[in-house]
Protein backbone atom coordinates (compact mmCIF):
# COMPACT_ATOMS: atom_id res chain seq x y z
CA UNK A 1 0.00 0.00 0.00
CA UNK A 2 2.63 2.13 0.74
CA UNK A 3 4.84 1.31 -2.10
CA UNK A 4 1.52 2.07 -4.12
CA UNK A 5 0.48 5.29 -2.74
CA UNK A 6 4.12 7.38 -2.06
CA UNK A 7 6.98 5.44 -4.03
CA UNK A 8 5.65 4.71 -7.14
CA UNK A 9 4.30 8.39 -7.72
CA UNK A 10 7.51 9.29 -6.57
CA UNK A 11 9.78 6.88 -8.98
CA UNK A 12 6.98 8.15 -11.72
CA UNK A 13 7.84 11.55 -11.29
CA UNK A 14 11.25 11.35 -11.24
CA UNK A 15 11.25 9.32 -14.02
CA UNK A 16 9.36 11.39 -16.34
CA UNK A 17 10.70 14.38 -15.03
CA UNK A 18 14.64 13.33 -15.74
CA UNK A 19 13.67 12.35 -18.87
CA UNK A 20 11.87 15.62 -19.84
CA UNK A 21 14.94 17.48 -18.57
CA UNK A 22 17.65 15.17 -20.45
CA UNK A 23 15.25 15.08 -23.17
CA UNK A 24 15.65 19.31 -23.57
CA UNK A 25 19.77 18.98 -24.09
CA UNK A 26 19.96 16.07 -26.60
CA UNK A 27 19.74 17.02 -29.91
CA UNK A 28 18.56 13.46 -31.85
CA UNK A 29 15.63 12.27 -33.36
CA UNK A 30 14.57 10.06 -30.75
CA UNK A 31 14.61 12.65 -28.24
CA UNK A 32 12.29 14.85 -30.74
CA UNK A 33 10.07 11.75 -31.31
CA UNK A 34 9.87 11.24 -27.16
CA UNK A 35 9.39 14.99 -26.35
CA UNK A 36 6.46 14.74 -29.44
CA UNK A 37 4.65 11.65 -27.63
CA UNK A 38 4.60 13.04 -24.06
CA UNK A 39 3.12 16.32 -25.49
CA UNK A 40 0.50 15.04 -27.12
CA UNK A 41 -0.51 13.19 -24.53
CA UNK A 42 -0.39 15.82 -21.87
CA UNK A 43 -2.39 17.72 -24.05
CA UNK A 44 -5.13 14.67 -24.23
CA UNK A 45 -4.85 14.39 -20.39
CA UNK A 46 -5.24 17.91 -20.29
CA UNK A 47 -8.50 18.22 -22.01
CA UNK A 48 -10.12 16.07 -19.50
CA UNK A 49 -9.81 19.39 -17.16
CA UNK A 50 -12.34 20.93 -19.79
CA UNK A 51 -14.83 18.69 -18.22
CA UNK A 52 -13.57 18.42 -14.90
CA UNK A 53 -14.26 22.75 -14.62
CA UNK A 54 -17.28 22.24 -16.43
CA UNK A 55 -18.48 19.74 -13.37
CA UNK A 56 -17.27 21.79 -11.01
CA UNK A 57 -19.02 24.77 -12.62
CA UNK A 58 -22.01 23.49 -12.68
CA UNK A 59 -21.65 21.36 -9.53
CA UNK A 60 -21.19 25.14 -7.14
CA UNK A 61 -24.22 26.77 -8.81
CA UNK A 62 -26.51 23.22 -8.75
CA UNK A 63 -25.07 24.00 -4.81
CA UNK A 64 -26.01 27.82 -4.66
CA UNK A 65 -29.55 26.56 -6.62
CA UNK A 66 -30.36 24.06 -3.53
CA UNK A 67 -29.61 25.89 -0.69
CA UNK A 68 -31.20 29.28 -2.16
CA UNK A 69 -27.72 31.49 -1.10
CA UNK A 70 -28.37 35.14 -2.16
CA UNK A 71 -28.47 35.60 -5.47
CA UNK A 72 -29.25 31.80 -6.61
CA UNK A 73 -31.09 33.11 -9.34
CA UNK A 74 -27.62 34.19 -11.20
CA UNK A 75 -26.61 30.67 -11.17
CA UNK A 76 -30.08 29.76 -13.04
CA UNK A 77 -28.91 32.21 -16.16
CA UNK A 78 -25.34 29.72 -15.75
CA UNK A 79 -27.66 26.81 -17.06
CA UNK A 80 -30.08 28.55 -19.25
CA UNK A 81 -27.12 30.08 -21.05
CA UNK A 82 -24.58 26.51 -20.70
CA UNK A 83 -28.08 25.22 -21.99
CA UNK A 84 -29.06 26.69 -24.88
CA UNK A 85 -25.22 27.33 -26.45
CA UNK A 86 -24.88 23.53 -26.07
CA UNK A 87 -28.05 22.52 -27.72
CA UNK A 88 -27.38 24.79 -30.95
CA UNK A 89 -23.93 23.90 -30.88
CA UNK A 90 -25.06 20.25 -31.24
CA UNK A 91 -27.53 20.83 -33.71
CA UNK A 92 -25.32 23.44 -35.78
CA UNK A 93 -28.39 24.22 -38.25
CA UNK A 94 -29.46 20.92 -38.68
CA UNK A 95 -25.70 19.47 -39.71
CA UNK A 96 -25.52 17.87 -36.24
CA UNK A 97 -22.01 18.04 -33.95
CA UNK A 98 -20.30 16.30 -36.53
CA UNK A 99 -21.15 18.13 -39.50
CA UNK A 100 -19.24 20.85 -41.05
CA UNK A 101 -18.99 24.26 -38.86
CA UNK A 102 -21.60 26.38 -40.07
CA UNK A 103 -21.04 30.34 -40.01
CA UNK A 104 -24.04 31.34 -39.88
CA UNK A 105 -26.01 29.77 -37.38
CA UNK A 106 -27.71 30.29 -33.76
CA UNK A 107 -24.38 29.49 -31.64
CA UNK A 108 -22.51 32.04 -34.10
CA UNK A 109 -25.28 34.53 -33.05
CA UNK A 110 -25.08 33.83 -29.35
CA UNK A 111 -21.21 34.19 -29.43
CA UNK A 112 -21.23 37.44 -31.57
CA UNK A 113 -24.46 39.24 -29.98
CA UNK A 114 -24.31 37.97 -26.07
CA UNK A 115 -21.05 36.43 -25.50
CA UNK A 116 -19.12 39.27 -26.90
CA UNK A 117 -21.42 42.51 -25.73
CA UNK A 118 -21.15 41.14 -22.14
CA UNK A 119 -17.02 39.95 -21.67
CA UNK A 120 -16.62 43.65 -23.20
CA UNK A 121 -18.84 45.70 -21.34
CA UNK A 122 -17.24 43.68 -18.18
CA UNK A 123 -13.76 44.52 -18.84
CA UNK A 124 -14.66 48.21 -20.45
CA UNK A 125 -16.46 49.28 -16.96
CA UNK A 126 -12.69 49.06 -15.38
CA UNK A 127 -12.36 52.47 -16.49
CA UNK A 128 -14.75 53.65 -14.87
CA UNK A 129 -13.32 52.06 -11.57
CA UNK A 130 -9.71 53.00 -12.08
CA UNK A 131 -10.61 56.33 -12.63
CA UNK A 132 -12.23 56.65 -9.06
CA UNK A 133 -9.86 54.53 -7.30
CA UNK A 134 -7.05 56.80 -8.64
CA UNK A 135 -8.73 59.89 -7.28
CA UNK A 136 -9.32 58.59 -3.83
CA UNK A 137 -6.65 56.21 -3.21
CA UNK A 138 -3.61 57.95 -5.27
CA UNK A 139 -2.14 60.25 -2.44
CA UNK A 140 1.67 61.30 -2.32
CA UNK A 141 1.98 60.61 1.46
CA UNK A 142 5.31 60.01 1.61
CA UNK A 143 8.28 59.61 -0.66
CA UNK A 144 8.00 56.20 -2.49
CA UNK A 145 4.07 57.21 -3.10
CA UNK A 146 5.62 60.47 -4.97
CA UNK A 147 7.65 58.78 -6.95
CA UNK A 148 5.01 56.03 -7.83
CA UNK A 149 3.18 59.34 -8.56
CA UNK A 150 5.25 61.01 -10.65
CA UNK A 151 6.21 57.71 -12.70
CA UNK A 152 2.46 57.08 -13.21
CA UNK A 153 2.04 60.48 -14.36
CA UNK A 154 5.09 60.40 -16.81
CA UNK A 155 3.60 56.92 -18.54
CA UNK A 156 0.10 57.84 -18.57
CA UNK A 157 1.10 61.39 -20.19
CA UNK A 158 3.73 59.94 -22.18
CA UNK A 159 2.01 57.07 -23.91
CA UNK A 160 -1.05 59.29 -25.36
CA UNK A 161 -0.47 60.95 -28.77
CA UNK A 162 -1.86 64.34 -27.39
CA UNK A 163 1.02 64.73 -25.29
CA UNK A 164 3.19 65.46 -28.43
CA UNK A 165 1.01 68.58 -29.39
CA UNK A 166 1.56 69.66 -25.31
CA UNK A 167 5.26 68.69 -25.31
CA UNK A 168 5.61 71.24 -28.84
CA UNK A 169 3.73 74.37 -27.05
CA UNK A 170 5.75 74.17 -24.04
CA UNK A 171 9.03 73.30 -25.58
CA UNK A 172 8.22 74.33 -29.21
CA UNK A 173 7.87 72.03 -32.04
CA UNK A 174 11.69 70.82 -32.48
CA UNK A 175 10.87 69.08 -29.12
CA UNK A 176 7.85 67.28 -29.11
CA UNK A 177 8.85 63.94 -27.67
CA UNK A 178 10.02 65.30 -24.51
CA UNK A 179 7.15 63.66 -22.52
CA UNK A 180 6.92 60.22 -24.14
CA UNK A 181 10.74 60.41 -24.34
CA UNK A 182 10.61 60.34 -20.11
CA UNK A 183 7.61 57.99 -20.64
CA UNK A 184 10.18 55.40 -22.44
CA UNK A 185 12.61 56.23 -20.05
CA UNK A 186 10.94 55.02 -17.45
CA UNK A 187 9.86 51.99 -19.47
CA UNK A 188 13.25 50.74 -20.73
CA UNK A 189 15.18 51.39 -17.03
CA UNK A 190 13.82 51.66 -13.87
CA UNK A 191 10.88 49.51 -15.15
CA UNK A 192 12.98 47.03 -16.88
CA UNK A 193 15.48 46.90 -14.27
CA UNK A 194 12.31 46.16 -11.59
CA UNK A 195 10.63 43.35 -13.84
CA UNK A 196 14.12 41.90 -14.82
CA UNK A 197 14.68 41.29 -10.95
CA UNK A 198 11.37 39.69 -10.79
CA UNK A 199 11.24 37.52 -13.94
CA UNK A 200 15.16 35.82 -12.11
CA UNK A 201 13.58 35.90 -9.00
CA UNK A 202 10.45 33.51 -10.07
CA UNK A 203 12.63 31.91 -12.23
CA UNK A 204 14.65 30.67 -10.11
CA UNK A 205 12.05 30.24 -7.18
CA UNK A 206 10.53 27.86 -10.13
CA UNK A 207 13.75 25.99 -10.75
CA UNK A 208 13.60 25.48 -7.18
CA UNK A 209 10.31 23.50 -6.89
CA UNK A 210 10.92 21.54 -9.70
CA UNK A 211 14.29 19.79 -8.18
CA UNK A 212 12.11 19.82 -4.76
CA UNK A 213 9.63 17.99 -6.68
CA UNK A 214 11.51 16.25 -8.59
CA UNK A 215 13.61 14.70 -6.16
CA UNK A 216 10.35 13.41 -3.60
CA UNK A 217 11.35 16.97 -0.93
CA UNK A 218 7.71 18.49 -1.63
CA UNK A 219 5.07 16.27 -2.05
CA UNK A 220 1.98 18.17 -1.35
CA UNK A 221 0.76 16.90 -4.82
CA UNK A 222 0.37 13.79 -3.88
CA UNK A 223 -2.48 15.07 -1.42
CA UNK A 224 -2.83 14.42 2.62
CA UNK A 225 -0.03 16.79 3.53
CA UNK A 226 3.91 16.11 3.54
CA UNK B 1 -25.85 64.63 9.88
CA UNK B 2 -22.60 62.57 11.11
CA UNK B 3 -18.93 63.73 9.35
CA UNK B 4 -18.79 60.58 7.88
CA UNK B 5 -22.17 60.24 6.48
CA UNK B 6 -21.37 63.61 5.03
CA UNK B 7 -18.38 62.30 3.73
CA UNK B 8 -19.20 59.04 2.20
CA UNK B 9 -22.37 61.11 0.40
CA UNK B 10 -19.57 63.95 -0.55
CA UNK B 11 -17.46 60.86 -1.96
CA UNK B 12 -20.89 59.06 -3.48
CA UNK B 13 -21.34 62.24 -5.23
CA UNK B 14 -17.40 62.85 -6.48
CA UNK B 15 -17.62 58.63 -7.79
CA UNK B 16 -20.96 59.76 -9.99
CA UNK B 17 -19.00 62.79 -11.21
CA UNK B 18 -16.23 60.71 -12.09
CA UNK B 19 -18.33 58.27 -13.91
CA UNK B 20 -19.88 60.68 -15.84
CA UNK B 21 -16.78 62.67 -16.61
CA UNK B 22 -15.00 59.48 -18.10
CA UNK B 23 -17.64 58.47 -20.03
CA UNK B 24 -17.99 62.02 -21.40
CA UNK B 25 -14.13 62.10 -22.68
CA UNK B 26 -14.38 58.50 -24.17
CA UNK B 27 -17.75 59.44 -26.30
CA UNK B 28 -17.40 62.81 -27.29
CA UNK B 29 -14.82 62.45 -29.86
CA UNK B 30 -16.87 59.34 -31.69
CA UNK B 31 -19.43 62.84 -32.04
CA UNK B 32 -17.01 65.51 -32.03
CA UNK B 33 -14.78 66.08 -35.09
CA UNK B 34 -11.35 66.89 -32.96
CA UNK B 35 -8.63 67.78 -35.11
CA UNK B 36 -6.11 64.52 -36.28
CA UNK B 37 -3.32 64.21 -33.82
CA UNK B 38 0.26 63.76 -35.04
CA UNK B 39 2.07 61.87 -33.30
CA UNK B 40 5.60 59.92 -33.70
CA UNK B 41 5.35 56.06 -33.69
CA UNK B 42 6.90 54.28 -30.96
CA UNK B 43 10.76 52.67 -31.96
CA UNK B 44 9.54 49.28 -30.46
CA UNK B 45 5.93 49.10 -32.52
CA UNK B 46 8.22 50.52 -35.58
CA UNK B 47 10.55 47.71 -34.82
CA UNK B 48 7.50 44.86 -35.81
CA UNK B 49 6.39 46.82 -38.53
CA UNK B 50 9.70 46.68 -40.16
CA UNK B 51 10.32 42.98 -39.79
CA UNK B 52 7.27 42.17 -41.24
CA UNK B 53 7.97 44.91 -43.56
CA UNK B 54 11.43 43.15 -44.49
CA UNK B 55 9.57 39.56 -45.20
CA UNK B 56 9.89 38.35 -48.89
CA UNK B 57 6.29 37.33 -50.33
CA UNK B 58 5.19 34.32 -49.79
CA UNK B 59 6.74 34.56 -46.64
CA UNK B 60 4.70 32.67 -43.44
CA UNK B 61 3.82 35.09 -40.60
CA UNK B 62 1.58 32.96 -37.89
CA UNK B 63 -0.21 35.36 -35.76
CA UNK B 64 -1.47 33.71 -32.40
CA UNK B 65 -4.68 35.47 -31.31
CA UNK B 66 -4.47 34.37 -28.15
CA UNK B 67 -7.30 36.56 -26.00
CA UNK B 68 -10.74 36.61 -25.90
CA UNK B 69 -13.22 39.61 -26.30
CA UNK B 70 -12.69 41.02 -23.23
CA UNK B 71 -9.56 42.41 -24.99
CA UNK B 72 -10.93 42.96 -28.64
CA UNK B 73 -11.00 46.91 -27.96
CA UNK B 74 -7.29 46.79 -28.04
CA UNK B 75 -6.06 43.47 -29.36
CA UNK B 76 -8.33 43.59 -32.51
CA UNK B 77 -6.90 46.48 -34.02
CA UNK B 78 -3.67 44.95 -33.64
CA UNK B 79 -4.76 41.83 -35.73
CA UNK B 80 -6.63 43.82 -38.36
CA UNK B 81 -3.32 45.94 -39.21
CA UNK B 82 -0.58 43.32 -39.37
CA UNK B 83 -3.33 40.83 -41.22
CA UNK B 84 -3.84 44.12 -43.75
CA UNK B 85 -0.58 44.40 -43.52
CA UNK B 86 0.62 40.36 -44.74
CA UNK B 87 -2.38 40.80 -47.09
CA UNK B 88 -0.94 43.43 -48.86
CA UNK B 89 2.65 42.27 -48.87
CA UNK B 90 1.87 38.63 -50.13
CA UNK B 91 2.52 37.81 -46.96
CA UNK B 92 1.05 34.14 -45.95
CA UNK B 93 -0.59 34.81 -42.76
CA UNK B 94 -1.28 31.56 -40.02
CA UNK B 95 -3.99 32.55 -37.31
CA UNK B 96 -4.10 30.39 -34.32
CA UNK B 97 -5.34 30.65 -31.17
CA UNK B 98 -4.74 28.85 -27.53
CA UNK B 99 -8.25 30.74 -26.21
CA UNK B 100 -11.55 28.99 -27.07
CA UNK B 101 -13.26 31.96 -26.05
CA UNK B 102 -12.00 34.23 -28.94
CA UNK B 103 -12.32 31.91 -31.52
CA UNK B 104 -15.67 33.12 -33.49
CA UNK B 105 -13.81 36.65 -33.04
CA UNK B 106 -11.01 35.65 -34.54
CA UNK B 107 -12.37 34.00 -37.50
CA UNK B 108 -14.69 37.23 -38.13
CA UNK B 109 -11.62 39.23 -38.35
CA UNK B 110 -9.69 36.97 -40.31
CA UNK B 111 -12.70 37.19 -43.16
CA UNK B 112 -13.41 40.79 -42.48
CA UNK B 113 -9.19 41.69 -43.26
CA UNK B 114 -9.00 39.31 -45.87
CA UNK B 115 -12.08 41.24 -47.84
CA UNK B 116 -11.09 44.76 -46.86
CA UNK B 117 -7.42 43.71 -48.49
CA UNK B 118 -9.04 43.14 -51.50
CA UNK B 119 -11.35 46.02 -51.62
CA UNK B 120 -8.22 48.31 -50.71
CA UNK B 121 -5.99 46.44 -53.26
CA UNK B 122 -9.06 46.08 -56.18
CA UNK B 123 -8.16 42.44 -56.56
CA UNK B 124 -10.39 40.81 -58.61
CA UNK B 125 -9.89 36.96 -57.02
CA UNK B 126 -10.63 37.13 -53.38
CA UNK B 127 -8.30 35.35 -50.66
CA UNK B 128 -8.86 32.00 -49.94
CA UNK B 129 -8.23 29.89 -47.41
CA UNK B 130 -5.79 27.25 -47.49
CA UNK B 131 -4.32 28.84 -50.50
CA UNK B 132 -3.61 32.46 -49.48
CA UNK B 133 -3.93 32.66 -45.77
CA UNK B 134 -4.56 29.96 -43.13
CA UNK B 135 -6.95 29.89 -40.22
CA UNK B 136 -5.90 26.54 -37.83
CA UNK B 137 -7.95 27.84 -35.05
CA UNK B 138 -7.94 26.44 -31.52
CA UNK B 139 -6.38 23.52 -30.02
CA UNK B 140 -5.68 23.08 -26.06
CA UNK B 141 -2.06 22.65 -24.52
CA UNK B 142 -1.17 25.70 -24.24
CA UNK B 143 2.97 25.08 -23.74
CA UNK B 144 2.43 21.45 -24.80
CA UNK B 145 0.79 23.16 -27.89
CA UNK B 146 3.63 25.09 -28.63
CA UNK B 147 6.48 22.34 -27.60
CA UNK B 148 3.94 20.24 -30.29
CA UNK B 149 4.09 22.70 -33.19
CA UNK B 150 7.84 23.01 -32.80
CA UNK B 151 7.88 19.57 -33.68
CA UNK B 152 5.22 18.84 -35.89
CA UNK B 153 3.37 21.75 -36.96
CA UNK B 154 0.65 19.90 -39.03
CA UNK B 155 0.56 17.08 -36.91
CA UNK B 156 -0.72 19.87 -34.02
CA UNK B 157 -3.43 20.81 -36.38
CA UNK B 158 -3.96 17.94 -38.86
CA UNK B 159 -7.22 19.92 -40.05
CA UNK B 160 -7.53 23.91 -40.15
CA UNK B 161 -10.63 25.22 -38.70
CA UNK B 162 -12.57 24.68 -41.97
CA UNK B 163 -12.02 21.13 -41.91
CA UNK B 164 -9.05 20.91 -44.84
CA UNK B 165 -6.33 18.51 -43.73
CA UNK B 166 -2.71 20.99 -43.56
CA UNK B 167 -0.59 17.86 -45.06
CA UNK B 168 -1.32 19.25 -48.36
CA UNK B 169 -2.42 22.43 -47.69
CA UNK B 170 -0.83 25.02 -50.28
CA UNK B 171 -0.42 27.60 -48.15
CA UNK B 172 1.48 25.78 -45.31
CA UNK B 173 4.23 24.33 -48.15
CA UNK B 174 7.73 24.14 -46.95
CA UNK B 175 6.32 24.77 -43.35
CA UNK B 176 6.41 21.39 -41.25
CA UNK B 177 7.84 23.28 -37.95
CA UNK B 178 7.78 26.55 -35.84
CA UNK B 179 11.37 27.34 -37.26
CA UNK B 180 9.93 27.42 -41.08
CA UNK B 181 7.86 30.10 -40.20
CA UNK B 182 9.82 33.49 -40.99
CA UNK B 183 7.76 35.36 -37.79
CA UNK B 184 5.07 34.53 -35.40
CA UNK B 185 3.52 37.59 -33.43
CA UNK B 186 1.46 36.80 -30.43
CA UNK B 187 -0.99 38.76 -29.45
CA UNK B 188 -1.68 38.48 -26.13
CA UNK B 189 -4.08 39.25 -23.25
CA UNK B 190 -2.54 36.93 -20.48
CA UNK B 191 0.69 34.98 -19.84
CA UNK B 192 1.17 33.58 -23.35
CA UNK B 193 4.20 36.15 -24.39
CA UNK B 194 6.09 33.87 -21.78
CA UNK B 195 5.21 30.46 -23.53
CA UNK B 196 6.29 31.57 -26.75
CA UNK B 197 9.31 32.84 -25.54
CA UNK B 198 10.47 29.67 -23.23
CA UNK B 199 8.51 26.58 -24.79
CA UNK B 200 9.04 28.41 -28.79
CA UNK B 201 11.18 31.13 -29.83
CA UNK B 202 14.13 29.86 -27.83
CA UNK B 203 14.38 26.39 -28.63
CA UNK B 204 13.17 26.15 -31.61
CA UNK B 205 14.67 29.79 -33.39
CA UNK B 206 12.24 31.79 -34.95
CA UNK B 207 11.95 35.49 -34.47
CA UNK B 208 9.06 36.66 -32.28
CA UNK B 209 6.83 39.79 -32.12
CA UNK B 210 4.27 40.52 -29.63
CA UNK B 211 1.18 42.72 -29.64
CA UNK B 212 -0.16 42.90 -25.45
CA UNK B 213 -2.78 44.79 -23.70
CA UNK B 214 -1.27 48.20 -22.45
CA UNK B 215 -1.44 46.80 -18.68
CA UNK B 216 1.13 43.93 -19.83
CA UNK B 217 3.32 45.57 -21.67
CA UNK B 218 5.97 46.81 -19.35
CA UNK B 219 6.44 43.05 -18.43
CA UNK B 220 7.57 42.55 -22.42
CA UNK B 221 10.71 45.14 -22.24
CA UNK B 222 13.24 42.50 -20.31
CA UNK B 223 12.23 40.40 -23.80
CA UNK B 224 12.48 43.18 -26.09
CA UNK B 225 16.28 44.51 -24.59
CA UNK B 226 17.15 40.93 -24.83
CA UNK B 227 16.19 40.32 -28.59
CA UNK B 228 13.62 37.73 -27.66
CA UNK B 229 11.17 39.71 -28.92
CA UNK B 230 11.63 41.58 -32.11
CA UNK B 231 9.15 44.47 -31.68
CA UNK B 232 6.17 45.41 -29.49
CA UNK B 233 2.57 47.25 -29.63
CA UNK B 234 1.79 47.66 -26.37
CA UNK B 235 -2.18 48.74 -25.92
CA UNK B 236 -3.99 50.78 -28.15
CA UNK B 237 -1.77 53.01 -29.11
CA UNK B 238 0.56 50.48 -30.26
CA UNK B 239 -2.29 49.31 -32.90
CA UNK B 240 -2.63 53.04 -33.79
CA UNK B 241 1.49 53.30 -34.51
CA UNK B 242 0.98 50.03 -36.66
CA UNK B 243 -2.57 51.63 -38.39
CA UNK B 244 -0.82 54.87 -38.85
CA UNK B 245 2.69 52.58 -40.82
CA UNK B 246 -0.02 50.57 -42.62
CA UNK B 247 -2.29 53.30 -43.43
CA UNK B 248 -5.22 51.81 -42.27
CA UNK B 249 -7.25 54.32 -40.51
CA UNK B 250 -9.02 51.77 -38.38
CA UNK B 251 -10.39 51.86 -34.84
CA UNK B 252 -6.99 51.85 -33.00
CA UNK B 253 -6.25 55.54 -34.99
CA UNK B 254 -9.74 57.14 -33.81
CA UNK B 255 -9.92 56.17 -30.18
CA UNK B 256 -6.70 58.29 -30.38
CA UNK B 257 -8.29 61.14 -28.41
CA UNK B 258 -11.24 59.16 -26.36
CA UNK B 259 -7.72 57.73 -24.78
CA UNK B 260 -5.79 60.90 -24.38
CA UNK B 261 -8.74 62.84 -22.66
CA UNK B 262 -9.44 59.97 -20.57
CA UNK B 263 -5.67 59.68 -19.57
CA UNK B 264 -5.69 63.18 -18.69
CA UNK B 265 -9.08 63.48 -17.23
CA UNK B 266 -7.21 61.10 -14.77
CA UNK B 267 -4.01 62.58 -14.44
CA UNK B 268 -6.16 65.83 -13.57
CA UNK B 269 -8.35 64.08 -10.84
CA UNK B 270 -4.90 63.02 -8.95
CA UNK B 271 -3.30 66.16 -9.52
CA UNK B 272 -7.15 67.62 -7.65
CA UNK B 273 -7.06 65.21 -4.90
CA UNK B 274 -3.52 65.75 -4.02
CA UNK B 275 -4.26 69.23 -3.99
CA UNK B 276 -6.93 69.30 -2.29
CA UNK B 277 -5.41 66.82 0.71
CA UNK B 278 -1.91 69.07 1.03
CA UNK B 279 -4.16 72.16 0.83
CA UNK B 280 -6.14 70.07 4.06
CA UNK B 281 -3.08 69.06 5.61
CA UNK B 282 -1.70 73.19 5.39
CA UNK B 283 -5.19 73.95 6.80
CA UNK B 284 -4.60 71.88 9.88
CA UNK B 285 -1.04 72.82 10.37
CA UNK B 286 -1.63 76.39 10.04
CA UNK B 287 -4.96 76.04 13.00
CA UNK B 288 -2.35 73.90 14.95
CA UNK B 289 0.55 76.05 15.20
CA UNK B 290 -1.85 79.22 15.02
Amino acid sequence: MFFKRLTLPLIIVFAIGMAGFVQYYVPHPWSDAFQEEMTTWFRVIGGFALFLGAYSLLHMHVTRIRRAAPGWGYSVFVFIGAAAMIAVGLYNDGKGPLGPDQQKDWFDWGYRWVFVPCQATIFSILAFFIASAAFRTFRARNAAAVMLLVAAIIVMFGRVPINEGVSGWLFGQDHRQVFSGAATVVNEYPNMAAKRAIILGVSLGAIAQSLRILFGIERSYLGGGD
Amino acid sequence: MSESSAASRGMTIARWVIYALVALTVVLPYFVVFPTLKYKVSPESAKLFDKVNSLKPGAHVMIAFDYDPASSAELDPMGRAILLHCFKKGLIPVVMTHWSSGLDNDRKILAETAARAQEDMKRQEPFVSGRDYVFLGFRPGYSNLVLNMGENLKGSFDKDFYGQPTAAMSALQGVSQLKDLDLVIDLAAGASVEVWIAFGSDRFHFPLGVGSVAVQAPNIYPYLQSGQVCGLLGGLRGAADYEQLVDANGAAMRSMWSQSLAHVLIIGLILFANARMLLARYRRTGKATG
